[in-house]
């Protein structure tokens, strides 16, 4: 595998953000209510994530190590922002949905992470390749969580609505025997845990080979 | 010195283009938002009239919940009143709008705006949300707390008590005021 691939890929499940780094927990235990709000928080970590890497990649020989997080937060801080005002005039629903959690992207762990780990030592093109593997990761881990919680915990699937579709999905069987626990704050922590778990028993298992 | 000013330079470079990006966003953005609240308001007005005609808005003064108030009439005759709402919810201030009979019945509300928490609190904004206080505020009273619910209504308001709490007492406060009014202004 070449060097770009495994930038690419890494974020995918070896050094995914959710259960592996523990990064940006969070949105990941706020927002995986619902599968839509995953799908919506992990564009804007995407968007965010991207242009922060971009940018800090790019002023990496500009910005002295002094003043590097003060420089980083306001970049970071100022993609935030761009992102809520444009979500908000052009995808209401999804900005209505996320509510508190889009602008706390600002602090979401991941997006400092990789900018100060990752980007400011790196080109631009391997930065733009941590950024996609890190956001692809960090929506693959969330959706899983938002998925399980929403499917076990309430019996459906929210999408988002399109013409005559409402956008949420009810799932025979499960929609009338509901594990509510799982869609309260205490589901979000077991199921993380479960998943945490596993992933530490696959990664193991892996080394014993 | 020399070095603190260089830093000085470059933050300020960074700050000054960060501040004309979130300018141009702004520009572009804004009249949409302007437009799209006011969208939401007029449909919420027109879900909530019950079928009344709805006149102009008029401010209201020096009540914590109550912002505004809307005739509703039918044949000229006044029917109800929509009423403009406030109240400090989870994550933070909502705003919503109700209709009441002159008896201070509530007929219908809605959630304009909100933070609060997705999944939890802001299921508020869901129309099946408001049933739970529907017909109240004149024989029966706004449920302010999940113990005035039925096993049911209160299982789905679970882990969401404060949101609750905040959209049953601007309820209350717009019943109390339409009951004040006694009819005529």
């Amino acid at each position: 595998m070449n060097k770009g691939s495994k930038e690419l890929t890494k974020g995918f499940f070896k050094e995914n953000p959710i259960f592996v780094l523990m990064l940006g927990l969070c949105p990941v235990l706020g927002v995986s209510t619902q599968v839509s709000n995953a799908i919506g928080m992990s564009a804007g970590v995407l968007f965010v994530l991207l242009f922060s890497n971009i940018i800090i990649s790019g002023l990496r020989h500009v910005i002295p190590p002094s003043i590097h997080i003060p420089a980083y937060i306001v970049v970071i801080a100022t993609l935030v922002t761009i992102t809520e005002m444009v979500m908000h005039a052009f995808v209401p629903a999804v900005y209505s949905a996320l509510g508190v959690y889009l602008p706390l992207i600002v602090v979401n762990c991941i997006i400092l992470g990789r900018a100060e780990a990752f980007a400011s030592k790196n080109t631009i093109v391997d930065s733009i390749l941590d950024a996609l593997g890190m956001a692809i990761g960090f929506a693959l881990g969330l959706t899983l969580i938002a998925l399980i919680r929403e499917l076990f915990g309430s019996g459906t699937i929210t999408l988002f609505p399109m013409g005559d579709f409402s956008g949420v999905i009810n799932i025979p069987w499960f929609y009338d025997n509901p594990i509510r626990v799982l869609s309260l704050a205490p589901g979000a922590l077991l199921i993380m845990g479960f998943l945490k778990a596993f992933f530490d028993w696959n990664s193991s298992r892996k080394k014993d080979r | 010195m020399t070095k603190n000013l260089k830093y000085s330079l470059i933050l300020f470079s960074i700050c000054a283009v960060c501040a004309f990006a979130l300018a141009l966003t702004n520009s572009v953005t804004a009249p949409v938002i302007v437009q799209l609240d006011l969208e939401k308001k007029n449909k919420a007005l027109e879900a909530v009239s019950a079928g009344y005609t709805f006149g102009e808005q008029e401010m209201v003064e020096g009540n914590k919940y109550v912002t505004y108030s809307i005739d509703l009439t039918e044949n000229n005759e006044l029917m109800g009143y929509i009423v403009g709402l406030q109240s400090a919810g989870y994550g933070g201030q909502m705003t919503l709008v109700a209709s009441y009979a002159l008896s201070g019945k509530m007929l219908a509300a809605q959630l304009l705006n909100h933070g609060e928490t997705p999944g939890l609190g802001a299921k508020a904004a869901q129309a099946s949300y408001m049933d739970k206080f529907k017909g109240t505020g004149s024989e029966r009273a706004v449920p302010t707390s999940k113990d005035m619910l039925s096993d049911s209504d209160a299982q789905s308001v679970s882990g969401a008590s404060v949101t609750f709490t905040a959209v049953g007492k601007a309820i209350d406060a717009g019943s109390a005021y339409v009951k004040a009014l006694g009819g005529t202004k």
